[in-house]
Formats: C-alpha cells, sequence, structure tokens
C-alpha cells in the first residue's frame, strides 16, 4: 500500500485538457519531485492531490484511501506554498498553531506542538513576531513550521524556493532534505528547477503539457531519458543533440561525425536496436561532461574517439570551463578543464565518451538506443 | 452531516442571496415598475391601465420638459468640458513636484465633501443680485458691472454650471493626477533624450495615455449632470419660473407636488435612456480597449 | 511623471505654475470663507459691506438662531431636530451597508459560483441607474411596508442603493488578497465563516473605513431621497437647511442661511479634515470600475 496513488488523473476546463491521465505510484517516506516547464501541469496536480480543486475523471488515493471527494481539511495533508502565505495579522506562534485551532485540538498540547517544531525548525526567537516583520528565509521555515505542526500524512511544496535569492535557494534546500530525511514524512514537491529537482528528489515525476514524460529515480532520469525532452530537460548545461546516420565501420556500429573540415567514426554501443537502425538519420545525444579534453579515459575506452575541432565561444564557470564548437552543423556544448581550454577561434582537441550516449528518432523524439 | 454541514457548498449562495435580491427586486424590478406606470394613465395614485405612449406623448408635448431638456444639455456640455478642462490643467500643475502639494490638494477636494444643498446654497448668497457678487465687484470701482445670472431667466442655468464646477473640479483633478503618476517615468526620459520638448511630449505621449482617465472622468460627470437634482433645487429652485430646470426637478415636480405620476415616470425612463446613452458606448469603448491590451 | 527641476526648466514657469495653484485654492476656499464670514455678520453689517469684508465681530446669534429658532416652513425650531433625524437613519445604514458589503464582496471574490460575475455585473450598472428611476416603486413600496416617512424607511433605502458600491468596494479590494493566503487556510480547516472573521477581515481595515466614510458621505449629504421619502419633521438636515433656506417670511436673514449651511456641513467637512486621506481612496476607488 503506498503512500499516494494517481490512477488516471485527468483535469479539464471546458474543452482545454490540463492533465491528460497522469498515473504514479509512490511509498511512504518517499520524496516525489513532479518537474517540468510552466504549463505543464504540476501544480494543478497539486492542487488536485490537495482538494483545491476537483478530478474531472480518475481517482487520488492517500494513505490507501481515496480522496476524490474529500475537501482538503479531511485529507490529512499540509502545503507550503510559493508565497509562504502566511496569516499577515497573526503571530508567528498562532500562524503555527492555526490549523491545530481548526482542529480543535485542546490548547496544551497546542502550545507543546509549536514549541517542538519551533525548536526544530529553530524558530524560537520569532514566534511572537508578525510575518511583515520576518526575512524571507524565516519565513520560509515559518510556513514549514505550520505544515510539520500538522504532522499529516502528505507534505505538499508548491515552489517554495522560487522566491529565494539563489545563496538562500541552496541553504534551504539542504534543510529542506534533512528535514525528510528526520520527520520521513511523505513528499511531494513542484519545482520548474531541475537541479532542485535531481537533488532533492527519490523520485522525480517528468512532465509536458500535461503528460507524464518519464517517473523514476533522478540517475534513471538522467542516465536513460526516455525522449528528447526529458533528456533535454534535465541536466545543466542541457544534453546536446546531435544529428547524423547511422553507421558502420567494420564490425563496429556508430555515427559519423564531422567538423572543421574533418570526419570521424565515432563508435556507439547499441546492440540489436543500433544495428537495425542502419542507415536511418538519428539525432545523438551526449552530455557536455562526456565531450572534454582528452584524458586518460579516453585512451583507455575503446569507444572513446578524439577529434579537432575550433572553438567557437568559452563559458568559464570556475570549476570547469565550456567550451562551444561546431559539430555536424549544430552547436555543441563542452565540459572541458581550464588548463586546456583554448581561445576563441582556436583549434581544439576534445576526447568523446560514447559510452552514456542516446539515440534519439528525429521525428517522434523518443529513444531509441 | 448535521445541517450546517450539510448546507456548507451552498453557503457562499445563501449568503450573497439578499443582496442578490436587493439588487434584483429594488433596483431591476422597480425599473419594470417604474416603466409600466410610464405606460399608464395614473395622476395622483397608480392606475394599472395599459394606454400605451399618451404619458411620453405629453411629456414631449410639455414646454417646461423641452426647456429641462435643453438646459440639460447646455449644463452637461459646460459642466462637463469646464470641470475636464480645470481638472486636467490643476493636475499637470501639481504633478510639477510642489512643495505642499498634500494640502493644496486638500483644498482642491474639499468640496467634493460637502452635499450639493450646501454648495447651493453657499452660491446662491454668493450670486446674489444685489449684495452678492455684483455689489463686491462694484466696490472694486466696477460701477456697472450687473451679475444677476441668478434672476435672469436666459442665465439662471449657468449658475448652476458655476456651483456644479466648483464641487466637482477637485475629483477631476484628483483622478487626473492619479492618472499622470501611472505613467512609467523612463517612457518621458527617453523622449527628452529623442529630444522631444516638453509640450509635445505632453501632446504626443502624455495625454494619449490619459484616455482611460477621460473616458472614467466623463462618465462620472455625466452621471452627475444627469441626476443633478440637490443643487438646481438649492441654488434656484428651477427658476425663475422653469428656466433652469433639469429632467431630475422635473421629474420630481410632477410626481410629488403636481400628482402626475404617470408623466413623472415615463421623465425617469427618460432620463434612465439617455443615462445609458452616453454610459454603455463609453464603458463599451473602455472594455474593447482593455480586452486589446 | 513629472517634469524634473532638469537644465532647461526656468523659473518663471515655476513661479507661474505656483501663482496658478494659489489662485485655484483661493477660488475653491472662497465659498466656505464667505459661509462663515457671512454667518458671523449682523445683517447691517451685511448690507454694509460685501462678500470679502470681515465681519467686525464674532457674532454667534445667527448661529443660535439657525440651530434653536429659525424657521423651516411652519415649524421654527431650528436646525437641531432635523440633525438628530439624519443621525438616526445614517449610523444604521452605514453599518448594514457596510456589512452586507463585505460579505457580499467576500463571496464575489473567493467563493465565485455559476453566475457570480453576472450578479457582480448587475451590481456594477446598478451604481449608474438615475435615482429618479425608481422613487415612485419605491414610495409605494415604502407605504405598504408602513414605512413611509420612517427612520426605518430611510435606512432600508440607503442599505439598499449603497449595497452596490460597499460591494464593489470590498470586492475589488478581496481580488488583491493573494490566492494562497485562502488556499493555505482552506488547507489547515478552517470553514467558510472562519476564514471571513479570522483571516480577511483583519486585513480588511482599511477598506472598512474607507466604506464608512464614503458612505456616511454620501447618505449625510443626500437630499433627494430625504425629500422624497419623508416630509416634515422627520427630514434629514440637508431638506431641512433647504427648508430654512427657502422659507420666505419677512426680512431674508443671510447669516442665518450661512450659519445653518455650516452647521449641515460640518459632519462631513469634519470627517473630511479627520480621515481625508480615507475619503480620498474611497472616492478614486470608486472611480475604478471592475
Amino acid at each position: 500500500m503506498g503512500a499516494l496513488s494517481i490512477r488516471d488523473v485527468r483535469k479539464s476546463f471546458g474543452t482545454t485538457d490540463i492533465l491528460k491521465g497522469i498515473n504514479i505510484d509512490i511509498e511512504a517516506g518517499e520524496f516525489l519531485i513532479l518537474v517540468g516547464p510552466s504549463g505543464c501541469g504540476k501544480s494543478t496536480l497539486l492542487s488536485l492531490i490537495a482538494g483545491l480543486e476537483s478530478i474531472t475523471s480518475g481517482e487520488i488515493h492517500i494513505g490507501g484511501k481515496l480522496v476524490n471527494n474529500l475537501s482538503p481539511k479531511d485529507r490529512d495533508i499540509a502545503m507550503v506554498f510559493q508565497s509562504y502565505a502566511l496569516y499577515p495579522t497573526m503571530s508567528v506562534r498562532q500562524n503555527i498553531a492555526f490549523g491545530l485551532e481548526m482542529r480543535k485540538v485542546p490548547k496544551a498540547e497546542r502550545d507543546a506542538t509549536v514549541a517542538r517544531v519551533a525548536q526544530i525548525l529553530q524558530i524560537e526567537p520569532l514566534l511572537d513576531r508578525k510575518p511583515a516583520q520576518l526575512s524571507g528565509g524565516q519565513r520560509q521555515r515559518v510556513a514549514m513550521g505550520r505544515a510539520i505542526a500538522r504532522n499529516p500524512t502528505l507534505f505538499l511544496f508548491d515552489e517554495p524556493l522560487s522566491n529565494l535569492d539563489a545563496k538562500l535557494r541552496v541553504e534551504m534546500r539542504t534543510e529542506i532534505k534533512l528535514l525528510h530525511q528526520r520527520l520521513g514524512t511523505t513528499i511531494v514537491y513542484v519545482t520548474h528547477d531541475q537541479i532542485e529537482a535531481m537533488t532533492l528528489g527519490d523520485k522525480i515525476a517528468v512532465m509536458k503539457a500535461g503528460e507524464l514524460m518519464q517517473f523514476g529515480t533522478p540517475q534513471e532520469i538522467y542516465d536513460q531519458p526516455v525522449n528528447m525532452f526529458v533528456a533535454g530537460f534535465m541536466g545543466s548545461p542541457p544534453m546536446n543533440f546531435i544529428p547524423c546516420t547511422v553507421q558502420q565501420q567494420s564490425n563496429d556500429y556508430g555515427v559519423e561525425l564531422e567538423t572543421h573540415g574533418q570526419r570521424y567514426f565515432l563508435t556507439l554501443i547499441g546492440g540489436e536496436k543500433l544495428k537495425s537502425s542502419l542507415g536511418r538519420d538519428v539525432i545523438l545525444g551526449l552530455r557536455p561532461e562526456k565531450i572534454s579534453h582528452p584524458g586518460e579515459a579516453h585512451q583507455a575506452s575503446h569507444i572513446a574517439t578524439r577529434l579537432r575541432t575550433k572553438v567557437e565561444i568559452l563559458e568559464p564557470t570556475g570549476a570547469d570551463t565550456l567550451v562551444v564548437v561546431i559539430v555536424n552543423g549544430k552547436k555543441i556544448v563542452c565540459r572541458v578543464h581550464p588548463k586546456f581550454a583554448k581561445a576563441p577561434g582556436e583549434s581544439i582537441e576534445l576526447g568523446i565518451d560514447s559510452s552514456n550516449s542516446v539515440v534519439f528518432d528525429p521525428s517522434s523524439e523518443a529513444r531509441i538506443v | 452531516m448535521s445541517l450546517l454541514q450539510r448546507l456548507e457548498p451552498q453557503l457562499p449562495k445563501i449568503v450573497v442571496a439578499p443582496t442578490f435580491l436587493c439588487a434584483l427586486l429594488f433596483i431591476y424590478g422597480f425599473i419594470l415598475w417604474n416603466a409600466y406606470l410610464s405606460f399608464t394613465p395614473s395622476r395622483m395614485l397608480p392606475n394599472y391601465e395599459f394606454v400605451g405612449l399618451i404619458q411620453y406623448q405629453t411629456l414631449f408635448e410639455n414646454e417646461r420638459w423641452w426647456t429641462a431638456l435643453k438646459n440639460l444639455g447646455v449644463f452637461s456640455f459646460l459642466f462637463v468640458g469646464i470641470a475636464l478642462i480645470i481638472g486636467l490643467l490643476l493636475a499637470i500643475l501639481l504633478d510639477q513636484k510642489i512643495r505642499g502639494e498634500g494640502w493644496i490638494r486638500s483644498i482642491y477636494l474639499y468640496p467634493m465633501a460637502l452635499s450639493f444643498i450646501v454648495t447651493g446654497t453657499a452660491w446662491k448668497w454668493m450670486l446674489n443680485p444685489g449684495l452678492g457678487l455684483e455689489k463686491m465687484v462694484r466696490e472694486w470701482g466696477f460701477a456697472d458691472f450687473t451679475f444677476d445670472w441668478l434672476v435672469n431667466p436666459e442665465k439662471s442655468i449657468y449658475t448652476v454650471v458655476i456651483a456644479a464646477v466648483w464641487q466637482s473640479s477637485g475629483f477631476v483633478m484628483a483622478l487626473f493626477l492619479a492618472g499622470l503618476r501611472s505613467i512609467d517615468d523612463s517612457i518621458i526620459k527617453a523622449a527628452q533624450i529623442d529630444g522631444a520638448s516638453m509640450p509635445r511630449i505632453y501632446a504626443r505621449i502624455v495625454i494619449p495615455s490619459l484616455v482611460p482617465v477621460f473616458i472614467s472622468v466623463i462618465m462620472i460627470l455625466t452621471h452627475i449632470a444627469v441626476k443633478s437634482f440637490d443643487l438646481v433645487m438649492a441654488l434656484t429652485g428651477g427658476g425663475p419660473g422653469f428656466s433652469s430646470d433639469l429632467p431630475a426637478t422635473f421629474m420630481y415636480s410632477f410626481s410629488f407636488t403636481r400628482n402626475q405620476i404617470g408623466v413623472g415616470a415615463a421623465s425617469a425612463m427618460m432620463m434612465l435612456m439617455m443615462m445609458a446613452a452616453v454610459i454603455v458606448p463609453l464603458m463599451y469603448s473602455d472594455l474593447r480597449r482593455t480586452k486589446g491590451t | 511623471m513629472s517634469a524634473t527641476t532638469a537644465p532647461g526648466t526656468n523659473r518663471v514657469a515655476r513661479w507661474f505654475v505656483y501663482a496658478v495653484l494659489l489662485l485655484a485654492c483661493l477660488y475653491y476656499l472662497l465659498p466656505l470663507f464667505v459661509m462663515l464670514s457671512t454667518s458671523l455678520k449682523s445683517l447691517d453689517e451685511i448690507r454694509a459691506g460685501n462678500l470679502l469684508s470681515l465681519p467686525k465681530s464674532l457674532n454667534f446669534d445667527a448661529w443660535a438662531k439657525a440651530w434653536g429658532t429659525a424657521c423651516t416652513g411652519v415649524q421654527c425650531e431650528g436646525l437641531k431636530g432635523y440633525l438628530w433625524n439624519s443621525i438616526r437613519f445614517t449610523i444604521p445604514a452605514i453599518f448594514i451597508s457596510t456589512l452586507m458589503g463585505a460579505i457580499t464582496g467576500y463571496v464575489l471574490a473567493w467563493w465565485r459560483f455559476k453566475g457570480s460575475n453576472v450578479l457582480f455585473g448587475l451590481l456594477l450598472l446598478g451604481c449608474f441607474i438615475p435615482f429618479q428611476v425608481v422613487l415612485l416603486p419605491m414610495a409605494r413600496t415604502l407605504g405598504w411596508l408602513g414605512m413611509a416617512n420612517t427612520t426605518a424607511g430611510l435606512v432600508l433605502v440607503h442599505v439598499v442603493y449603497g449595497l452596490a458600491f460597499t460591494t464593489l468596494f470590498f470586492r475589488n479590494f478581496y481580488v488583491t488578497v493573494p490566492a494562497e493566503l485562502v488556499k493555505a487556510a482552506k488547507i489547515d480547516g478552517a470553514s467558510f465563516f472562519q476564514i471571513f472573521g479570522r483571516i480577511i477581515l483583519p486585513i480588511s481595515i482599511p477598506t472598512i473605513t474607507v466604506t464608512i466614510i464614503w458612505q456616511f458621505t454620501q447618505i449625510w449629504n443626500d437630499y433627494l431621497f430625504g425629500v422624497v421619502f419623508s416630509s416634515g419633521e422627520q427630514q434629514p438636515i440637508t431638506a431641512g437647511l433647504n427648508n430654512l433656506v427657502n422659507t420666505s417670511t419677512g426680512v431674508k436673514e443671510y447669516n442665518v442661511d450661512m450659519a445653518a449651511a455650516v452647521i449641515a456641513a460640518l459632519p462631513t467637512l469634519l470627517v473630511y479634515i479627520v480621515a481625508g486621506k480615507y475619503f480620498i481612496r474611497g472616492m478614486t476607488a470608486g472611480a475604478v470600475k471592475g
């Protein structure tokens, strides 16, 4: 019995379909991320789980119980909002206790809960302040405190870190992760930031235009994306997509890469699927970190290839430098150690590791290999 | 489930029902009732026999009604026009980072806090022929100055314009000032860098972006003009004779003093239609403009 | 926007601006000054001097007369009775119309249902009608209900015709409340009324103030409803003032007239002086439709 079960859930407004049949199952204690671009329906799905909007068809089960017709307050959930939504005229203490008050929890118990929550989140000195007197990060904690106080079956987070500046965002991300480890409650977390998705989630559901593109662990989504959308959405900088044709060279199958006037053959591991695509036009997906300065790995692996090309643009990021070159007519991004970076216009030698490469069909954008 | 729980989803509708019913009944229901009355020969008491458009015919054969209509036209045109100009001018001037702006604004706006009766009474005294404005200007040396507009049938309606403009132009100023303030400074700066002079900036950028305010102001002022009753009653009583009558005073007189309810109802319907004729097109153009953005 | 005192603005222009603004101040203050000074003069002083001449001394005789003994038609008891009349119906009307407006605005903003937009549209339109078109039916209705010429009748009238505005004020304010606040309260388990009482009302104080001040001004200053739906001693102070000024028995006592006008104007004027910014907010809010 899972903590949350979403079965073929659809949502329409009049003739517009916002959600077109979503199926997700997670176990108790798991951290589920709903990620996708604006308009993909992730916030709507969260609203449906919360009971703030009604489902057009399908079922949602929380803790094994069908909740379709239950109002939010009967679903044993708590929610943290993007704008925190703290009650402006109440003190922090009253904000945290409000949900308990509505459920007629006796005062003594309420006070004890508020004290416990304040201690977990380290907001004890703020208890008597009003929201207007708090900083962004503090408000964020109070919002979480309000949710924790209710001790629900399910925590819902709606882009809670979007309103924080970059540094604070990283700090709060870690805190949320720690909280999850400590409390062990099931969490559903909506974000458009794929870094948050990768670092926080146990399971990720990538959504686009109302459909579930892929559901799996972060590593699965990263290494084995099911189509070009998922591949391009997760990972920063995004995966390179190189148009090419499947060819054969002696006993190996692979693709031909043309850059700066030279042609190279890149061997791919793909077994039968690759063999049966011989001659087809495909899109090769290579992550930037797989195209790097020639190093030991490239010498050792028999599927590595070296090529020489011209640098178009350089983007130093400190830890490594992103080099943009042109292959098969397309701009691709490579991660190179700063030491090996060359200036724009100069020639550079790169090594490609195709061991984790992916091959897509150009028209369906689905993964072939 | 208790009764309250069963009712809960319907609560919003139950709660607004009283307001809804009030609106339905006391506004729209009454309008229909009044419309029906205008088709009856009612005099002192309602008589619900249907006689078609006879009362409207009576209305439009009545010289006093025509005077009232003509006065409304003159009054509205002058009132709206002058108040617009004064309000816009004062708003533009006040927008120039004036010291004491708060005080000045309060002074311009306080007339709106007064009843039209008070305004009418005050101006009635100020324009008093013999003791008011006329006497004052004569004592300043202009011995031949006359200002008997208040008692002059040809000019009495203009006194209503004067008092109404005094009361409402501050309000117009407030609306234009808010409109001016909402214009993005950087657009003006860009225009200045582009080499445009201030008058040109006003003409080509500022005033066109005030169009929504113009529409609002015209709607509100017209509304005030058509409804003008209190001011006329206090200032001229509709006189001398009927020379400063307006449809509102006409309606009151015929309905409640002269016991001609049918005619009164007809005049009220005409007032409603006149209001609609101005408000509806303005609202429509406003709606279309905002839909397009 | 403003033309800043950047290079190119000349001082003559600035002086001109100030001069015009000051002239306008005099224009708006003139009637108030005239009312006050005339009310403090004796009739002889009035005839001897002109509008702008100052009173010789602070003579409050006219005021006393306006308050207690001036004739308003058949009665000669001044304005004091009328003042109480106005207070008696104004206060309940403000209270009821504000409360109804608040809860209706709350529903229209946060608990929309099928047709609630239509209701809102109808109310909005209702702000625009000339009241002449409901006078006759309302007069008959009040008669039926036995409320003709009563305080209750005037309360009813002012509540009904003030609802459109009060609802508009509150609804326009409530739609600016962040949606997430109401969602959080729903998830916390608060009911329809709990959300209204614990969350919405506490943040409504400024809007409530604006509404009360606006309603007070509208209702107190009204003449049309007062004169149509009540008569004689029951009438509000506006009607009392008009009667006082237009009762022509013998010599016209302009000083009494002016004193009466000031007395009638004082309440709303005082509210304006004390809480002017709320008044202005009400005016401009009412002008921003929908």
